[in-house]
């Protein structure tokens, strides 16, 4: 196993963790249902991602695990009360439409997980965007009932957050299953940006530039920055969208950037049209920032090693012609 | 804030993402820098003195013959058509092989008609040739910004990786739908 | 013999305008969302195109290409206009639906470039069956595109209801038509791809058992 593979495996590790642990904090507010419905979505996923590879005659490998976590994700941005077909739908979306159309995980131009999402926007925004209060029980086969709008709606909207700040450390909030859980989410950054498995360069950027407008720009005189980060999903997309390494430019100064811009625009729509989760639609419509930005890496990296092979072939040139000389010269002594 | 809104505004109404306008040639287009930049060119003169001939076609040409909208702007085009190729000719000679390709291309093009079609149809009585020539030259700035948007990812889609089914086009426009969805969702 | 054959043949699946050359596809993407507005986009299309490519074949050929493509878009801007009459009296409600992609068909690719880079260098016969065959390939793919769209985003066909669970309301938008449209695409040359390497196979065959 090469030394790439490994290391692809344990960040799909390593982000599978936080996954769960976010998926549990949701069955502890939503019960069994959010898991099952996490439980289709993998399912899904799967079979879909392996269909695929047999249709482009490669074979299934640990490596495409990946999928798994990608559904994970659109799980986890769902409410957990969601409809088991919708979810299914956008998850063939994301395996089909978002990923391997294009090459599968060796040649990933979107976010499958962000893409998914817009679909489910696109074409189910009232289910998508009504949650179950926390601690309402739903049936794993019962219909939804008293669903409401989101803090996150409540907040863009009104301006006003009715939640202390100890709820909203925990996530007793309504909101998409697993990215309202912020205690969960900010060790899970944590830990992923030690372990270097996201992009800490992207992740830095989006929250340097959400606090920082955030700050300049308040959306009512009575918002706070924190409120920011707890709604609209900016944490979530933050860690499990924007740092993505597949995505996200290479090098950090440059996804400090990229992630800077993608805060900076998610918010200005916010406060202008109130668009919920804005900051997923901004992460989509940046894929090619990024892939420019990827493209300039390249082109620098192979100026580098143009660079550097020049003034290899220029040393070795001028050694040669030095040991020619001294050659030269002991032969001349020896002559004499 | 006001920059970010206006290039909101711009994809929002961009003829390529939202109505699919000129999507074969803005895969040229997104193939060489060359190709862009003379595409890109092309596009919106046409669309820049295209909506002003549709604004005299349009107030000049009484309602009941409205059927023949086309037809004028059909003949408009076909004059500024030859009225660039023979400045372009006298211009620069040396040029003139080059750059003709890309006048070929554009000319009669779906962005072309579109957006003089477009145009028409938002305008009322009191349009003024501004707002023609504004939404004419938007048009053109549209066109490139998708193509730049394609040109981002025309390595990638088109790389050995992707399926040989959908490698190129089947790929791009994928690829152009997410973009249009991720704009349709802000709208 | 037959590959000329299958070449004049080849414009409905071999070679078709939509998902081969991606020609006229702005009005697949857009108004490609429902049965009743392939239809259509079908009369419209055929109409307009064959007429205006047998009118237009009559232009003499010593013309200068600048000056023989505007005659062939004057021509097909002229043919649009009884063809429009005639929708109007047979498909009430269509030419407003449409819009613009109604007038815009009549200076699509197939007429202006096409036709000249391709048709008109034919025997007139071949050259006219050759258009049909091109025609009816857009034929099959709008109304194929039209009734698939239709089916998933509205849970109807041709107006009808029809039980879908779950109804993808996206795919009727402008980007549902664009992602289709690729994935129509895509598997087009997949099965394509399968077609021909499976007659390679058969010819190899052939010619070893003919040794």
């Amino acid at each position: 196993m090469t030394k790439t593979a490994r290391k692809e495996r344990l960040i799909w590790l390593d982000i599978m963790i936080t996954l769960v642990a976010l998926e549990l904090m949701s069955c502890f507010y939503y019960g069994l249902r959010s898991i099952v419905l996490g439980g289709v979505c993998i399912a899904v996923s799967l079979i879909t991602e392996i269909l695929c590879l047999r249709l482009m005659n490669r074979q299934f490998t640990a490596d495409d695990l990946t999928c798994t976590s990608d559904a994970l994700i659109i799980a986890l941005m769902m409410p957990a009360t969601m409809d088991y077909g919708i979810a299914g739908i956008a998850c063939v979306f994301a395996v089909v439409a978002a990923k391997n159309v294009f090459g599968g995980r060796r040649n990933i131009i979107f976010s499958p997980a962000a893409a998914a999402y817009i679909f489910m926007l696109t074409s189910w925004e009232k289910k998508l965007l009504l949650y179950p209060q926390p601690h309402m029980r739903t049936g794993i086969f019962d219909e939804p009932e008293g669903l409401v709008n989101s803090v996150s709606y409540v907040y863009n909207t009104t301006g006003k957050m009715n939640y202390t700040d100890f709820e909203l450390l925990m996530g007793n909030f309504s909101g998409p299953a697993g990215s309202v859980s912020i205690l969960m989410l900010l060790i899970g950054a944590a830990m992923l940006i030690l372990r270097r498995d996201i992009s800490a360069g992207a992740f830095l950027g989006t929250i340097t530039g959400t606090a920082f407008l955030s700050y300049i720009v308040p959306a009512s005189p009575t918002a706070e920055i924190r409120y920011t980060f707890v709604t609209n999903m900016v944490l979530f997309a933050a860690v499990y969208i924007i740092s993505d390494r597949r995505i996200a430019p290479k090098k950090e100064y440059y996804a400090f950037f990229y992630g800077l811009f993608i805060a900076v625009f998610s918010y200005v729509i916010v406060l202008t049209t109130g668009k919920e989760n804005a900051i997923v639609i901004v992460s989509v419509l940046f894929t090619p920032v990024s892939l420019g930005i990827k493209n300039l890496e390249k082109k620098i990296e192979l100026a580098h090693i143009e660079a550097s092979e020049t003034a290899a072939e220029n040393f070795s040139a001028v050694d040669t012609t030095v040991i020619e000389n001294s050659d030269e010269k002991t032969e001349d002594t020896s002559n004499e | 804030m006001f920059l970010v809104n206006e290039l909101i505004a711009l994809l929002a109404a961009n003829l390529i993402l939202t109505q699919a306008l000129g999507t074969s040639t803005i895969f040229i287009a997104a193939g060489s820098r060359k190709n862009l930049v003379g595409t890109a060119f092309m596009i919106t003169v046409f669309t820049f003195t295209g909506s002003v001939c549709a604004y005299f076609a349009d107030k000049l040409l009484p309602e009941k013959y409205s059927d023949f909208k086309l037809l004028i702007y059909v003949i408009s085009i076909g004059i500024l058509y030859v009225i660039l190729l023979s400045a372009f000719y006298f211009i620069s000679r040396n040029n003139f092989e080059n750059s003709r390709k890309y006048i070929h291309l554009s000319v009669f093009n779906c962005a072309v008609m579109g957006t003089l079609l477009t145009v028409s149809g938002k305008a009322s009585e009191n349009s003024s040739i501004t707002e023609y020539m504004s939404a004419g030259l938007e048009a053109g700035i549209g066109f490139i910004v998708a193509a730049l948007i394609l040109t981002a990812a025309y390595r990638k889609l088109n790389s050995s990786k992707v399926p040989a089914a959908f490698r190129g086009f089947p790929a791009m426009i994928i690829y152009l739908g997410i973009i249009s969805m991720a704009v349709y969702s802000l709208i | 013999m037959n590959k000329e054959r299958s070449s004049v043949f080849s414009g409905i699946i071999g070679n078709n305008i939509v998902l081969s050359s991606l020609m006229v596809v702005s009005p697949v993407i857009i108004c490609g969302d429902t049965l009743k507005n392939a239809a259509a986009l079908v009369y419209a299309f055929s109409a307009i195109t064959f007429l205006s490519v047998l009118i237009s074949s009559f232009v003499p050929k010593k013309l200068s290409y600048t000056v023989k493509v505007i005659i062939y878009a004057i021509i097909s801007s002229l043919v649009y206009i009884p063809v429009k009459w005639a929708a109007q009296e047979f498909f009430p409600g269509a030419v407003e639906r449409i819009g613009i992609y109604f007038p815009l068909l009549a200076v699509n690719s197939l007429i202006i470039f096409r036709s000249e880079a391709e048709l008109y260098k034919l025997p007139k016969n071949r050259m006219i069956i050759k258009l049909i065959f091109y025609i009816l390939g857009f034929d099959a793919v709008m109304l194929t595109t039209g009734f698939i769209r239709e089916l998933f985003a509205y849970g109807t066909i041709n107006g009808r209801i029809v039980d879908v669970s779950t109804p993808v309301i996206g795919l009727a938008q402008p980007f549902g038509g664009f992602i289709f449209l690729g994935l129509f695409c895509g598997l087009y040359r997949w099965i394509r791809s399968i077609v021909i390497s499976k007659k390679e196979e058969i010819r190899g065959d052939a010619d070893v058992s003919g040794k």
